[in-house]
């Protein structure tokens, strides 16, 4: 398949602080809410579909797991505390992207900083900073999000880079996924970035089935203007490695492999295979228990040091005393180390686990853990009850470890896996009235019985013999 | 109208003085109530013997009527997100070209004489070339009965704008269930799934990933492959860890494990298209253990198949013969003048249905691949293309296999709406639970009364008075008689029991080493012959005189054993109806029937009419044994353990209390 990946916006906002309050270009309705909520750092990300690092490998922006994912970084010491204002910016961004961020709610939310450490600077207040993350898998994308993300560009869709985000096009694209950044850089100031980014088949609009592809064929527009106010408007096209190939028209500029068009400064491009492929699944038939195996791929020579992050809605309860790791099917020691483990509180908390995992060279790496799957009350279920419940990604995060092994240095390039879908004890919600009927009689009955014996008087009753 | 009013009140209320006087007399109506429930207990004792001939004749007769064109109604779609048929289907004479083009490859593989790992290897290269994820899977099966191994390969259309959290499966197994996997290659059914495979990916509607899996062999590929996406072992019981390599010990599979993963599947079609062209679609549902699929999904295809495909589809392949003359030939045994009564015909066509759908159940073997899907909660069918000379290829079963993917791709729930239990007497006719289920029930709960009847009846004994009057006096007025309350030897008789079904665990044991296997020819008859001999001789062996007074073990244990027969057969209604109504049979009347009697010899002759009965498959169905212990040991098919553990011991209890 011809894969191609298109990086669309990347906007740095010149606006010197809040402070000044300058919205010329920054959007106003989300600065509004940055404000409003002090919020330090945050990044939105409402993704379709499931990123395939295998064949696809890194994305521009690594925010790829399936559904919507939500994390901000906000200093303490306020009037009102984090939480409350983490569930004010929920709320806020939810109305601002019509998207359903609101049900990111307690019963998601998880504090893993070491994963997500900030992309800017948090500015040194003498108060401490927390992290606040949350992800909903089953949240969709579409048109309804996107109008409200071009609103908070310059120039909206009308010229420039932008103009080429088609929806029709955009949201038949096999992965597609747009993000949200803000973050607050010392010296700089604020620094928003909006990303939309797709992968898309150019075979399936191509009648020809040739692989042939265009910015007319791939997103049935072309750019034609510049968008005045930007500085840089560039596209980079990644070439072929071991294929022949021709490129329309000759671009000016190649450098590593990719050849760079000026729309109207460069980007730096990287395009690497992914250091480690991973596979989450769950396992076994049962709805009470199970097993979640995790296997990763190392496709380096050199070991891999990464942190694995998982923040399960309690539905999902591990034993993680029956945690297991193979090297290529064999029981191996050391391989899991650096445990952070916050149990999840039925009805309440999600569980927060986190390791550092070793991956040695050229192998594969098994990890397994036994997972009892909740019990359900009955108002707990959603409407499509049967459906089953969709899991958040797992997240692996590359770091570097510090030579004497104690501290280790989180690097780019979080990777995602796979959303699960988890099937719990359903009742069976499609026959309410014959379930109705038989538990008030049975109730019924019971009452009646009990009722009775309270009541009734016993007597000896002396019975004709004759008659019998 | 007042003069009316006024003459109607007192007589209203006349009557329900009259009505009070019965109901509340000036007697103590305690008493009188006590007294009708004994006039009632009184009524049915008397007329037990009636009450249990009605009952067991009732369920009898219900059960040869379950095929009674008039009873049952016709099958419809109960979910609503399915919407069968409602989408223009794309498959076009390109796609059953490039489809003819697979299959002369194919051709070529067969003719080459490929092994099973070089054509999985070039399966997958084939799913490679169309853009898909694509691997193999290989394993070995070694059980008491067979050894074998194979290879699959499979490919996964990772479904764009989704998480891919829940996924279709598309499989054809290598062999076609002609004959049960004997060797006829599903040759046309695996280029459909090829052409399928580079056909569906130019689509972006799909929600859930589609799995295409080419299993090899017949049932043996698709277990080890279903076994390792799901990461249990064998048995289904134990969550295993698949990077091990290592053989499962208890069944012998061995299988490679999976590298590529997708979600949840929720519901699977299998492919089997063996000959050049096709007249019928027919479908097979039935699935391990006595499972059926959601109707929902046998509904779909049907109707997708009637007004899109354009294909008639059929039960198994049985064609009806109200539409296909040919098909009368099957019923050429019945007078000729009665045949052509509509209702006959109609009647012998669904029952000939409904016996395939008990033959495939009762045993819990399932009627093909799309069986063992069900061990997981997949609601799975087996489309077979019936091999005739025409009119159909792969242009009608290529539209109708992605008619039905687009209503399954619309599922946004498991299927749950509509039956999982029914009986399917046509292909647009079925039975609700409430019309089947009862047949059996009546026919337990007549045992369960003589069993009853036979235990109270074992609790008392006529006094022996000292002139014959008593006899004529007995049958006459109850006032005469005398009757005297007698012990019952309930732990002798449980210890009885509880021995005939650990012997039951022996023979099951015995029977399925791989030593009795190899040579079950000429072991079996000997093990019957042990077998049931072990009862006579352990009857030979002196033993303690029972205390005097007591009633015979033998009609008590005739009266647990009706009993606990009973309660098996309710049972097993629920969990597999056909099992229970083939239970009925050999267990409903013969157990009744049992009784000891003064002549030795007579007693011996029942005792060996159970044997027979019980262990009789020993001698007469040997084949249907090695086959039986296949399944428990590769496919956790329960038939033959629960046949050793419980069927036998009730049969031999019952012939055990003919010689007590």
């Amino acid at each position: 398949m011809n894969v191609s990946k298109c990086d669309t916006k990347h906007l740095r906002c010149d606006c010197l602080t809040f402070i000044a309050q300058h919205y010329t270009f920054f959007p106003l309705a989300l600065g509004q809410i940055l404000r409003q909520y002090a919020v330090t750092e945050m990044h939105l990300a409402l993704n379709a579909g499931n990123w395939n690092y295998d064949r696809w490998g890194y994305p521009e922006e690594q925010g790829v797991g399936t559904g919507a994912e939500l994390w901000a970084w906000m200093g303490d010491g306020a009037a009102i505390t984090v939480d409350e204002r983490w569930k004010g910016l929920r709320n806020a961004l939810a109305g601002l992207f019509c998207a359903s961020l609101g049900s990111l709610d307690e019963l998601r939310t998880t504090s893993p900083a070491q994963t997500f450490i900030p992309e800017g600077t948090l500015p040194d207040w003498g108060v401490s900073h927390t992290v606040r993350h949350a992800s909903l898998p089953s949240e969709h994308v579409c048109t309804e999000n996107l109008t409200p993300f071009l609103k908070l560009l310059p120039c909206k869709s009308l010229s420039g880079i932008a103009s080429l985000l088609n929806p029709h096009r955009l949201f038949d694209a096999d992965w597609h996924g747009m993000g949200v950044h803000v973050l607050w850089r010392e010296g700089e100031g604020v620094e928003m970035r909006l990303t939309f980014q797709s992968v898309s088949d150019p075979l399936r609009y191509d009648s020809a089935k040739k692989q042939d592809w265009s910015l007319q064929s791939l997103f049935d527009r072309t750019i034609h203007r510049s968008c005045p106010v930007a500085q840089s408007s560039e596209i980079v096209v990644a070439l072929p490695k071991n294929a022949l190939y021709s490129i329309k028209p000759e671009p000016p500029l190649i450098e590593r492999s990719s050849a760079h068009f000026d729309v109207n400064t460069p980007l730096e491009y990287r395009s690497e295979s992914t250091q480690f492929s991973v596979k989450r699944t769950l396992r076994g038939p049962s709805q009470a228990h199970g097993q979640l195996s995790v296997v990763i791929v190392n496709h380096r020579p050199y070991a891999i040091h990464t942190l694995y992050l998982e923040t399960m809605p309690w539905l999902l309860q591990f034993y993680v005393h029956t945690l297991e790791a193979r090297v290529d099917g064999v029981l191996q020691a050391g391989i899991i180390s650096n445990l952070t483990y916050i149990p999840s509180v039925p009805h309440s908390r999600p569980t927060t686990f986190q390791a550092l995992l070793n991956l040695p060279p050229h192998s594969t790496v098994q990890i397994t853990m036994d997972v009892t799957k909740a019990f359900l009350r009955y108002t707990e279920h959603p409407p499509d009850a049967q459906r089953g419940w969709d899991l958040p990604p797992a997240i692996f995060t590359p770091v570097e470890l510090a030579t004497n092994d104690s501290s280790f240095s989180v690097k780019e390039g979080r990777h995602y896996t796979s959303t699960l879908l988890v099937d719990l004890a359903t009742p069976d919600f499609s026959m309410p009235y014959n379930v109705i009927i038989f538990t008030c009689s049975v109730i019924a009955y019971i009452f009646g019985t009990i009722f009775n014996l309270l009541t009734r008087r016993f007597v000896v009753v002396r019975l004709d013999q004759t008659k019998t | 109208m007042d003069n009316t009013n006024v003459e109607t009140v007192p007589k209203l209320k006349r009557v329900l003085q009259k009505f009070q006087k019965i109901f509340r007399s000036d007697a103590n109506i305690h008493e009188k109530r006590i007294q009708r429930r004994l006039k009632l207990v009184n009524l049915i004792t008397r007329r037990l013997k009636a009450i249990k001939i009605i009952l067991f004749v009732v369920g009898y007769l219900w059960m040869v009527l379950i095929p009674f064109p008039h009873l049952g109604r016709g099958t419809y779609i109960d979910e609503n997100a399915l919407q069968p048929g409602q989408v223009n289907t794309q498959w076009n004479w390109g796609d059953v070209h490039v489809a003819d083009r697979y299959l002369e490859q194919l051709e070529h593989v067969r003719d080459a004489n490929y092994t099973s790992e070089q054509r999985a290897t070039w399966l997958r290269e084939e799913f490679g070339k169309l853009g898909l994820s694509a691997s193999t899977q290989s394993y070995g099966f070694s059980t008491s009965t067979s050894n074998s191994t194979g290879t699959n390969a499979y490919a996964i259309i990772a479904s764009p704008r989704h998480s891919g959290a829940e996924a279709i499966v598309i499989s054809a197994s290598w062999l076609s269930r002609i004959d049960e996997g004997k060797g006829t290659i599903n040759i046309r059914g695996v280029s459909t799934i090829l052409a399928l495979a580079g056909f569906l990916k130019r689509y972006s509607y799909w929600g859930k990933d589609i799995i295409l899996v080419i299993s090899d062999d017949y049932l043996e590929g698709m277990q080890a492959w279903l076994g390792e996406y799901h990461g249990v072992s064998q048995s289904g019981k134990s969550v295993r860890s698949t990077q091990e390599p290592k053989a499962d010990l208890t069944t012998g599979l061995n299988a490679e494990p999976l590298k590529l993963a997708s979600g949840v599947i929720w519901t699977a079609l299998n492919i089997d298209y063996p000959g050049h062209s096709f007249s019928h679609l027919g479908v097979f549902f039935e699935g391990l253990n006595g499972r059926l699929p959601n109707q929902d999904l046998i509904n779909s295809v049907e109707r997708i198949a009637r007004w899109s495909a354009r294909v008639p589809v059929i039960l198994y392949d049985h064609l009806d013969p109200r539409e296909d003359a040919p098909a009368n030939v099957v019923f050429s045994w019945m007078p000729k003048t009665l045949y052509e009564i509509a209702d006959v015909k109609s009647y012998l066509y669904q029952a000939r249905n409904v016996i395939r759908n008990v033959g495939y159940q009762y045993n819990g073997r399932g009627s093909g691949v799309h069986g063992l899907f069900h061990q997981f909660r997949i609601d799975a069918i087996t489309l077979f293309a019936v091999p005739a000379t025409g009119p159909h290829g792969f242009h009608a079963i290529g539209s109708l296999i992605e008619s039905t993917l687009r209503t399954m791709n619309n599922l946004l729930e498991r299927l749950h709406a509509s039956f999982f239990f029914y009986i399917l007497t046509g292909p647009q006719r079925f039975l609700k639970i409430g019309l089947f289920l009862p047949s059996a029930i009546l026919i337990s709960v007549a045992m369960m009364f003589h069993g009853l009847s036979t235990w109270v009846d074992a609790a008392w004994v006529q006094e022996d008075t000292d002139n014959e009057v008593s006899e004529k006096a007995a049958s006459t007025t109850n006032k005469s008689t005398k009757w005297r309350q007698r012990p019952r030897p309930v732990i002798k008789v449980l210890c009885i029991m509880a021995v005939t079904h650990i012997f039951g665990l022996v023979l099951f044991t015995v029977i399925s080493r791989p030593l009795f296997i190899s040579n079950y020819q000429v072991l079996s008859p000997i093990t019957f012959v042990v077998f049931s001999g072990i009862p006579l001789v352990i009857r030979l062996i002196p033993q303690p005189a029972p205390p005097t007074g007591a009633a015979p073990a033998s009609s008590v244990l005739k009266a647990l054993n009706l009993c606990f027969a009973s309660t098996v057969i309710s049972i097993i209604t629920v969990l597999n109806f056909s099992l229970a109504a083939s239970l009925t049979i050999p267990l409903g009347v013969p157990l009744v029937a049992s009784s000891t009697s003064s002549s030795i010899l007579l007693r011996l002759l029942k005792y060996t009419v159970y044997a027979l009965l019980g262990l009789g498959w020993l001698i007469f169905a040997q084949d249907e044994m090695v086959k039986s212990i296949w399944y428990w040991e590769s496919l956790r098919v329960w038939f033959a353990p629960f046949i050793c553990i419980v069927y036998v011991p009730l049969l031999l209890q019952a012939g055990i209390s003919c010689i007590l």
